[in-house]
């Protein structure tokens, strides 16, 4: 029997989203050092962005992960074609509201808000820090490239700042609905465990959303 | 021409079994060549379609609805009834037989009475073989409960869903028939007549309810399971759709209709509330368990139930019949009920109503108790009056329901006509004047799975010789054409009044004098009454839009036109019948104080009405009791 | 009672349909929703109009065969009713209420508010069933059903196949309604023998037919008349997974 492929779709995105929901905790504590002190902050830092760099352990998860980010977007691209095309015609009056959340009916939009934020993510940092594009990076007192005056200098743009702590309102959206919808799709379907997973995914999106969020805020503050 | 109900030989016990013995039997390579036309997918339709199926014949089924799925059978909600002494109370197949016999009044024929008992133990083990969810036990086990006037516990139930679940596994069943190529369905068809050659069924003509389209269908044999025709009161708790057009077309083509004025009124329904109002909700009657029924004492009292005192409360039944009380069969509580209503002490906002009380039980039980027992039943009563009936007592009123009446048929369940077959609701077979609770998704059931596949061999196997007929047959031709008139003839009236306001008023009749208690003058009026309004329908009905378009209203007008028909012989047979028996009271016939007076010297038969161009001519098939004798119902 | 109806007229699957207005007196509050256009019909009839064409048969909320969005929810502006069973009461004078078919492109529209469910049937063909021809069935009690067992298979039989849930679902998803059936004959000891089968064909017959995925929104269960849990999807995806890896 052929796999059915909107089944299989979504398992893709659901273990891709897992997959980066687990790589957000890793990034978020690890950018918690822009919290610290400067001093300390600096140099905590940039040796943890070089290991980022130099492990071949790391690198190899790294490359994982964006090809986790290509498979998201594209299947979550394809099965959101395929979905509008099951619904050609819309109602004209739809209070979808009152049955279901906001984010569970756009996660298709939001998920292009995420996008675009990562595009941009990537070229502030990703683009001059790995592909070496862009102005030089100096190098910090231990010799590693110093990654935190990159950020320490975008994040003193205010417009950036805003830009980006309010796209951490859709990331928190998308992955409040996504992570508790992700278990369902992968096959989840204990009754009190799903109600546990509804809580773990909301206080896991609200710490990844505020817990990015401030970041910019502190580190422009400083 | 005299009626041959063909009873097979011997004891009770073995007749069925002599019966098949003697059947004929057809070659699997043979069957693939016979073809059967099944108009109906209810319990027995459905159940009737996928067996011949998987016994190799090459099966149609039509239904009216959009699916299969939705045939009426899926509204009931009891339960269905089997001989299985799981709950060790001495049940057995004959106490089984016994009490259907008896409670339909001694009007029906032992040896199929019999049989439906009989049949019953294996019919469970089928469903639950399909995936049916019976209610069981923490050990696994099937759980029974009592129902409607019987002392032991032999109704199985799923939830309250009883009824849909039996049909969705037939469904799934004809479905799996489906997919493998040997049934056809077609759905939103209506039969609209039935093609007689030379004497035998061998055809139907359907209108497609999308396009319009009249389509011809031919096959060797044909059977009706097309259900129940309680919406010639127009309020019953049948589905809008329900008709007894396929039946009343058969009957006008020579097949003789049986007892068509058996109908069961069921004592609790949610009353009428408005004259807009299109369907009467039954609620279980389970609710009488618990529930004690009253009226006030007083005429046309005002006050609001609560408010009533005790001593001031009228709780009839247990006045009348002390030791069923609450409990009395649905005939005696439905005309019980209405000689309350009619003697003015009805209540609600159309005085139609008596009360149903659970105060009692919730001061005695507990409202918990209550609750764990009826609480879907409360929820659905508020969610159709809005009213908590935790609080204040449910308004509840007879509703049309079962017609016992059908087309004829005999032990194999062929009608009259040769190779037309009648199957559930739309036969009168074992109910007799009344039906018991829970037997009759018994009876479309194993009429469909059981009977009807072992007793049409009998006649396929003569098919076998014959030349099958092509639709364009003269007999195709002219039943075609004159479906074709009576549509042009009805849309092109562009009278005054709509469908609805017809329907209502033959309703009206029908309910006033055909219903629960019936009297000569009352029917001799009703006929006349019905048939002035038939005139005026026929000049004066307007119906808009075309044949040969999706056309609610025309679908509505077509049914209404056989049901008024049907209602003129409805009451010709209750005027016929002078006694009172089962759900069929006769005024003029009753004890002093109130209760049924059944004449069997002169009344111990079926009465079988032929057609004869706009009269009815009836034919008499005397009921024998060779193994029981029939004694007077009393509930008192 | 009083209130203006805005209801989509749509003369045939190859035509296109519009809203149009109709404002209707002298309805009374004890009417059902249906009933109500009953009466707006029955006024059509006597202006030589067309009438509206919906569906229902029961009456009752158990058949399925009622259903329209109303006033942009699935069944009106309750949770887990039908059609049918919503009363005019729920309504103020004077309300505007609009009435839409099922939108979905495997739920063409055959005529104002009529819709072709047929995709239903087909979903079903492909394995809602029990594989066991009349008369080859075992004694009834010879194989035990925990009472959990039956009950859980009965929340999910009880689907009446209305089809709110693909109309309520931004994506015209069908899977609330295969799931209800597979989980109902899958987790009954009977069924077991072709669950893997079962599972995989239902699915696939439900990806050909063009309903779209899940989304895990939840208004399906929202709308449900029968209150059928959205967990029902997660268990019908574990079960088609094991069926892929074991089956
Ligand atoms: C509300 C209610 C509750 C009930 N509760 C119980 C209960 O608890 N226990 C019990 O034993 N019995 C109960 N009954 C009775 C029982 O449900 C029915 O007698 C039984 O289901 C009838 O089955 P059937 O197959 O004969 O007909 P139905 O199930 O009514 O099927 C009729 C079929 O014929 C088709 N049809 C009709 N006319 C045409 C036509 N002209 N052309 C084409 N197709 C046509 C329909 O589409 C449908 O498919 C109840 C009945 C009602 C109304
Ligand atoms: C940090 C980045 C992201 C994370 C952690 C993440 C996580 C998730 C998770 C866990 C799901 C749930 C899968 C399921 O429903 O089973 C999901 C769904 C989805 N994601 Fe993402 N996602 C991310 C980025 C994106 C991006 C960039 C897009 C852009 C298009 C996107 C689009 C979607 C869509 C449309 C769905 C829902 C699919 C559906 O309708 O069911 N996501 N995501
Ligand atoms: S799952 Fe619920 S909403 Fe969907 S078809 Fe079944 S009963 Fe209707
Ligand atoms: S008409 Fe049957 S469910 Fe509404």
């Amino acid at each position: 029997m052929a796999v059915n492929k909107l089944f299989f779709r979504k398992t893709i995105i659901a273990g891709t989203g897992l997959f980066l929901c687990l790589f957000l905790i890793v990034h978020l504590s690890a950018n918690w050092i822009l919290l610290l002190p400067e001093e300390t902050a600096r140099e905590l830092y940039n040796s943890y962005a070089t290991t980022l760099r130099e492990n071949l352990f790391i690198k190899s998860i790294s490359y994982i992960l964006y090809a986790f980010i290509v498979l998201h977007v594209i299947y979550a691209l394809l099965i959101t074609i395929h979905n509008r095309k099951a619904k050609p015609q819309k109602y004209v009056v739809n209070h979808f509201l009152q049955n279901s959340t906001w984010t569970s009916q756009n996660m298709g939009l939001i998920g292009t808000m995420i996008l675009l934020f990562i595009v941009v993510h990537l070229a502030n940092f990703w683009v001059r820090v790995k592909l070496g594009m862009g102005e030089i990076i100096e190098l910090d007192a231990i010799g590693n490239l110093d990654v935190y005056e990159v950020t320490f200098s975008l994040f003193h743009n205010i417009y950036y700042v805003i830009f980006y702590t309010i796209l951490m309102i859709p990331l928190g959206l998308h992955l409040n609905h996504g992570l508790k919808s992700a278990f369902k799709t992968l096959g989840f379907y204990h009754k009190k465990g799903l109600r546990i997973s509804a809580k773990v995914s909301l206080i896991y999106a609200v710490i990844i959303s505020i817990g990015f969020g401030v970041i910019p805020f502190f580190v422009y503050l400083k | 021409m005299k009626l041959d109900s063909k009873i097979p030989e011997g004891r009770l016990e073995d007749k069925w079994r002599n019966y098949q013995i003697k059947a004929q039997l057809i070659n699997p390579a043979n069957k693939k060549k016979l073809n059967v036309i099944v108009v109906g997918s209810g319990l027995s339709g459905a159940g009737a379609a996928a067996t011949l199926a998987e016994l190799g014949y090459d099966v149609q089924c039509f239904c009216y609805q959009d699916s299969a799925r939705r045939a009426h059978s899926v509204a009931a909600q009891g339960g269905i009834n089997a001989a299985k002494n799981y709950q060790h109370d001495g049940d057995s197949v004959w106490r089984m037989f016994y009490d259907t016999l008896k409670g339909g009044d001694f009007r029906s024929r032992e040896a199929n009475t019999y049989r439906l008992a009989e049949l019953s133990a294996p019919l469970i083990d089928h469903f639950v073989q399909q995936g049916v969810p019976f209610a069981r036990e923490y050990g696994g086990v099937l759980v029974n409960r009592s129902f409607g006037g019987v002392q032991v516990q032999r109704t199985f139930y799923a939830r309250g869903q009883t009824g849909q679940q039996l049909l969705l596994a037939a469904y799934s069943q004809l479905y799996k028939m489906i997919r493998a190529k040997k049934v056809k369905m077609f759905p939103r068809s209506e039969m609209i007549d039935l093609v007689v050659i030379d004497g035998k069924a061998k055809g139907i003509i359907v209108r497609d309810l999308v396009t319009g389209e009249l389509k011809r269908y031919v096959a060797d044999a044909i059977v009706l399971a097309t259900g129940g025709y309680s919406r010639v009161f127009r309020l019953s708790t049948l589905a809008i759709g329900c008709n007894g057009s396929a039946i009343w077309k058969a009957h006008k083509r020579g097949a003789f209709f049986a007892a068509p004025s058996f109908t069961q009124i069921h004592p609790t329904a949610l009353p009428q509330t408005s004259e807009a109002q299109s369907k009467l909700t039954l609620m279980s009657e389970s609710l009488r368990n618990d529930g004690r029924i009253w009226v006030p004492k007083k005429k046309e009292d005002i006050r609001k139930a609560n408010d009533i005192p005790e001593k001031e409360r009228d709780y009839y039944l247990e006045r009348r019949y002390p030791s069923f009380g609450n409990l009395a069969p649905r005939d005696i509580a439905s005309r019980a009920a209405k000689e309350r209503i009619d003697a003015g002490y009805g209540v609600g906002r159309l005085k139609n109503a008596v009360y149903l009380d659970f105060r009692h039980a919730i001061d005695k039980l507990g409202i918990q108790t209550i609750k764990d027992r009826y609480e879907n039943l409360f929820g659905m009563y508020k969610k159709i009056t809005g009213i908590d009936a935790y609080k204040e007592p449910m308004q509840i009123s007879p509703a049309a329901h079962f017609s016992m009446g059908g087309l004829w048929v005999d032990y194999e369940l062929m009608t009259t006509i040769p190779g037309l077959y009648a199957v559930g609701e739309c036969n009168f077979s074992d109910h007799g004047a009344n039906r018991l609770g829970a037997n009759s998704l018994l009876q479309a059931s194993i009429d469909g799975y059981f009977i009807l596949p072992n007793t049409i061999n009998n006649y396929l196997a003569g098919a076998l010789e014959e030349d099958i007929p092509t639709t364009d047959h003269i007999e195709f031709e002219k039943a075609e054409k004159e479906v074709r008139v009576i549509i042009d003839r009805v849309l092109n009236i562009n009278g005054t009044k709509t469908v609805d306001h017809f329907h209502r008023e033959l309703g009206k009749v029908m309910w006033q004098e055909c219903a629960m208690s019936r009297n000569k003058k009352g029917l001799e009026k009703a006929i006349l009454q019905i048939k002035t309004l038939k005139d005026e329908f026929w000049s004066d009905v307007k119906v808009t839009g075309s044949g040969n378009e999706l056309n609610t209203e025309l679908e509505k007008a077509l049914r209404l036109a056989d049901f008024m028909e049907m209602g003129i012989l409805m009451c010709t047979d209750a005027l016929e019948r002078e006694e009172s028996c089962g759900a069929h009271f006769r005024e003029e016939f009753q004890t002093e104080d109130g209760e049924a007076v059944r004449v069997d010297e002169n009344y111990s038969y079926v009465s079988a009405w032929e057609y004869d161009e706009g009269d009815f001519k009836l034919h008499k098939e005397e009921l024998e009791f060779e193994f029981v004798q029939p004694s007077v119902r009393s509930y008192k | 009672m009083k209130v203006t109806f805005k209801i989509w007229r749509q003369e045939n699957r190859n035509t296109k349909g519009a809203i149009k207005e109709y404002k209707v007196d002298g309805l009374t509050e004890d009417m059902s929703f249906l009933e109500a256009l009953d009466h707006l019909n029955e006024l059509l009839v006597l202006k030589n109009e067309k009438v509206i064409a919906y569906e229902y048969d029961c009456r009752e909320g158990i058949c399925g065969q009622c259903g329209v969005f109303i006033n942009g929810r699935a069944h009106g502006p309750h949770d887990n009713i039908t059609t049918c069973q919503l009363h005019m009461r729920s309504f103020k004078d004077g309300d505007t209420i609009v009435v839409e078919p099922w939108r979905a492109a495997s739920f063409p529209v055959l005529k104002d508010l009529i819709v072709d469910r047929s995709a239903f049937d087909r979903i079903m063909e492909q394995g809602g069933y029990i594989t066991a021809k009349t008369g080859t069935a075992p004694e009834a009690n010879a194989i035990l059903i925990p009472k959990e067992v039956s009950d859980s298979a009965m929340d999910v039989a009880a689907c009446i196949g209305c089809g709110a849930c693909v109309a309520t679902c931004k994506n015209a998803s069908a899977a609330l309604f295969a799931s209800a059936k597979i989980n109902h004959l899958n987790n009954l000891p009977q069924g077991h023998p072709e669950a893997h089968k079962r599972v995989q064909e239902m699915t696939y017959q439900m990806e050909l037919e063009g309903f779209g995925s899940c989304s895990f929104t939840g208004a399906c269960e929202v709308e449900c008349p029968e209150g059928i849990s959205i967990t029902n999807i997660a268990e019908m995806y574990a079960k088609y997974t094991k069926a892929k890896l074991f089956g």
